[in-house]
């Protein structure tokens, strides 16, 4: 057993000085910061910022979509609202918000006093946010400075033959492949300053197998990352290439192959889906034991289950290719490989579900998000078996069965357990306690708005409705569902409102956290709240998977058991 | 540690120092890349960026990388927890799963797939010969489950030596060995008493059971023809060699054994009763908390 050396807390002396500092210098400070605190709060800060704006962007879909033959935007602005949506979504809300939490969590988690490449991580922030800030330069220069301006509208897909320069003139598409582009940048910086940090900066005693499950799950996510993030690299300066150099690439009259953005597009789309969900799993596997009052269960089976979903994540992009035609064999392979995936996806389940059992649970909001999280993602997971079935494919692919399919995982899965993170680390990012009582409200709220707006969105898929459409006939029957979803998204809209304003509330009048407020295992839980700069006074070693539970019960050690 | 731990005592903790240039690169990327969608003037800033980043970030960690030092105050933080350990009322172990606390290595049970693969062999080749006069048949029979040309072969053509009929006969015979070999590695642990009737009689008679109601599906060929007699024959003789040669090796420890009272470990005192103890252990654990 490893030595348990007790960990001193440090006063910043710093802070008691008298005068605020002034915000040229504060700016001054972020702006050059290598600290990886710091550099994850600047990711989930940004993210936070464009989750308001794609939100904003749902919102205006919805209303458009609420009524048959809507005119409340044009079908272009139509177009380009879903497109920046999915986009900003993806690349620049859930990826910096993932980051920004393992890059705040992973060092603290494993002992360490910063990321591997501290330099390198200050980097792909930076490239990242800059991407972002590109493509929203596109609804000011769209066609270029000369001409007027106007975001992408191809889809977050941007299939060809849609994105070649005969039916995308201007620059639309081009702010889109080049921010695109950056955040990949970014994307691979951070993957691999994971990787070496999980690797190399591990504390005296803290073996692969006493990790943190969540450092093991941002280990495969950010693998996951290296081998998917430069296919689509590869694609985008493809694409590059045909709109730039005039090379044919993708033009199918040209001798180009339409297919191949296809296959280029989905083998990194679908495992993105994993890169995403994977660390609300992380999340899942810190959280659920800690409100349970339990050791996880299943702690091998878990690393198991992480590691055979990176690995099968990658042999399933097809399944979003069923009705272009790839044959019985093509087919029948990805409909095989994607069912393959409910099995580590399953184990996982049933361990959350062994780890509640039994457990003494305490239902703070951040337990209730994640026990929604739990409920919310096994539905997701049951359509999308639906989904990986080809002839069901057929029949619903393209239709809003898919668009509430995704958002079941995204929003019921990934958003819900995200919540979840921010109630549960937020006493820790900044040493006050968010509103329990605005967080029920928000979670209420919240459930009620996504249940309306995501369990009903099924239906009309069911009776036909192609995704992306712009308007209906009012003879089609979708209306009344329409209305119901457009009015969930509303409920919802009020709740995310709700959190944003206890983000700010509690930051300045929360209760005073402490240490470790809500009796955790992990070392973050063993500095101060916010933690100094350099986390840890003495570097910490441990002898088990909890070592703050042998340090509160040394009559009791874990490693007795593992 | 020891250098770590004389600079924690000298109050000063060295980190990296803060700096603008990964900034600096960042911003020049970004520029050049809306260069290409402006202006080329753009890009040619951001390219001058690019390139001042890039040196200053060099001189950042080169000839020393550049450090600021950080004062330190120690002070310990209790790290105590706010709930109490309380006893539990005592629950039956009936209810309680027994977890084996010895194991085989993964290998025995992929040696243990090996062996019975080949004893396989034997009766489905006999079954050849008796049936048929050709050693070939069952090979070409299991592969015709691969090839769709094959579906409607007759007698004759599977008597035949094939080449590719080999080929895939071994890949699938010898991927289904091992996989069930493996199966039979971590099973056999589970029903310690009488290995030899789980391995050669239990196990083959239910994996024949499954077969029988799916081989419809998995392999149309294959269901029509196939002797469920010789079957049985060489699935015994699977278990029987693959259930053997598991048990040969010697057992590893499972992480409930080290929960074992010690005179149980040492071998002094050793019932089935004490294989109790673990579960009961965790079980207390668990409530403890
Ligand atoms: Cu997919």
């Amino acid at each position: 057993m490893a030595t348990q050396t007790p960990v001193p807390a440090v006063l910043d002396q710093t802070t008691s000085t008298a005068c605020r500092p002034m915000w040229l210098e504060v700016l001054h400070d972020w702006v050059t910061t290598v600290d990886h605190k710091k550099i994850g709060l600047m990711y989930i800060g940004y993210a936070l910022l464009f989750l308001v704006v794609a939100g904003f962007e749902a919102l205006l879909i919805r209303i458009q979509l609420a009524i048959p033959n809507n005119t409340f935007v044009s079908p272009q602005v139509f177009n380009r609202l879903f497109t920046m949506h999915g986009s900003t979504m993806i690349f620049f809300v859930a990826m910096p918000v993932l980051f920004g939490f393992g890059n705040y969590l992973i060092p603290l988690m494993i002992g360490a006093r910063d990321m591997a490449f501290p330099r390198l991580n200050a980097f792909s922030f930076w490239v990242s946010a800059f991407g972002g800030l590109l493509l929203y330069f596109s609804y000011f220069g769209g066609s270029g400075l000369y001409g007027a301006g106007s975001a992408p509208d191809v889809g977050w897909w941007a299939y060809a033959p849609l994105t070649a320069k005969a039916f995308s003139p201007g620059h639309s598409t081009d702010y889109w492949t080049l921010a695109i582009l950056l955040s990949g940048v970014g994307t691979i910086g951070t993957a691999l300053n994971i990787v070496t940090t999980v690797i190399c900066m591990r504390c005296p005693g803290m073996k692969l197998s006493r990790m943190p499950l969540l450092v093991w799950i941002y280990l495969v996510m950010s693998l996951m990352a290296f081998v998917t993030i430069s296919p689509l690299t590869a694609a985008q300066i493809m694409l590059m290439l045909d709109r730039y150099l005039g090379s044919h690439l993708f033009d199918t009259q040209a001798g180009g192959s339409a297919v191949l953005w296809m296959h280029f597009f989905w083998i990194f789309g679908h495992p993105e889906v994993y890169i995403l969900i994977l660390p609300a799993f992380a999340f899942a596997n810190e959280i659920i034991p800690v409100f349970s009052r339990k050791a996880i269960f299943g702690y091998p089976a878990m690393v198991a289950a992480t590691v055979g979903i990176g690995f099968v994540s990658l042999s399933v992009w097809a399944h979003h290719m069923f009705t272009v035609g790839m044959g019985a064999g093509a087919n029948t392979f990805f409909v095989f490989s994607s069912m393959t995936i409910a099995v580590p996806t399953g184990i996982k389940i049933f361990n959350w579900l062994a780890t509640i059992w039994g457990g003494k649970i305490r239902f703070t909001t951040s337990m209730m998000f994640a026990i929604g999280f739990l409920f919310q993602f096994l539905i997701a997971g049951l359509t999308g078996i639906m989904l990986a079935v080809a002839p069901f494919d057929w029949q619903l692919g393209n239709s809003y069965f898919v668009v509430a399919h995704f958002h079941y995982v995204i929003v019921g899965g990934i958003l819900f357990m995200l919540f979840s993170a921010f109630y549960y680390w937020y006493p820790k990012m900044t040493g006050r306690m968010l509103s329990e009582k605005l967080g029920k409200w928000h979670f209420w709220l919240f459930l009620i708005g996504f249940h309306l707006t995501f369990d009903i969105m099924h239906i009309p898929g069911i009776l036909g409705m192609p995704r992306r459409i712009y308007t209906y006939e009012a003879d089609r029957g979708w209306m009344i569902w329409n209305l119901l979803v457009s009015s969930g998204a509303m409920i919802q809209t009020v709740g995310v409102l709700l959190f944003v304003y206890n983000l700010v509330r509690s930051y300045f009048k929360g209760a005073v956290a402490g240490a470790d407020p809500w009796d955790g295992w992990t070392l973050e839980w063993s500095t101060t709240s916010p933690p100094p700069s350099y986390n840890f006074a003495v570097i910490p070693s441990v002898g088990s998977r909890r070592p703050l539970w042998d340090l509160k019960h040394p009559e009791d050690p874990d490693n007795n058991y593992e | 540690m020891n250098n770590d731990e004389e600079r924690t005592q000298s109050g000063v903790v060295e980190l990296p120092s803060p700096t603008a240039w990964p900034m600096v690169l960042a911003l020049g990327l970004a520029l050049i890349c809306t260069g290409m969608v402006t202006n080329v003037v753009i890009g040619l800033l951001g390219l001058l960026l690019f390139v001042w980043g890039g040196i200053g970030w060099f001189l950042q960690v080169l000839p020393h990388e550049q450090h600021v030092e950080v004062p330190v105050l120690n002070e310990e933080i209790e790290i105590a927890s706010s709930r109490r350990l309380k006893a539990r009322l005592p629950a039956s172990d009936m209810h309680r799963k027994i977890l084996p606390i010895e194991t085989y290595h993964i290998s025995a049970g992929i040696k243990g797939g090996i062996a019975g693969g080949i004893a396989m062999i034997v009766p489905a080749a006999l079954f050849g010969l008796i049936r048929y006069h050709s050693i070939w048949y069952a090979a070409n029979l299991l592969a015709a489950g691969g090839f769709v040309s094959w579906i409607g072969a007759s007698d004759a053509f599977l008597s035949q030596f094939h080449m590719q009929g080999l080929f895939a006969a071994i890949a699938i015979h010898g991927l289904t060995s091992l996989l069930v070999g493996l199966l039979y590695g971590a099973v056999l642990p589970m029903y310690p008493r009488y290995p030899i009737v789980t391995a050669g009689l239990v196990a083959p008679l239910l994996f024949t059971g499954i077969l029988h109601s799916a081989l419809g599906v998995i392999s149309p060929i294959l269901n029509q023809r196939i002797d469920w007699f010789w079957f049985v024959i060489s699935q015994v003789a699977f278990g029987l060699v693959c259930g053997f040669v598991v048990n040969l090796h010697t057992r590893v420890r499972t992480a409930q054994f080290r929960a074992l009272p010690f005179a149980v470990r040492a071998g002094i005192h050793s019932d089935f009763a004490a294989r109790n103890d673990p579960a009961e252990k965790a079980d207390k654990k668990d409530q403890a908390q």
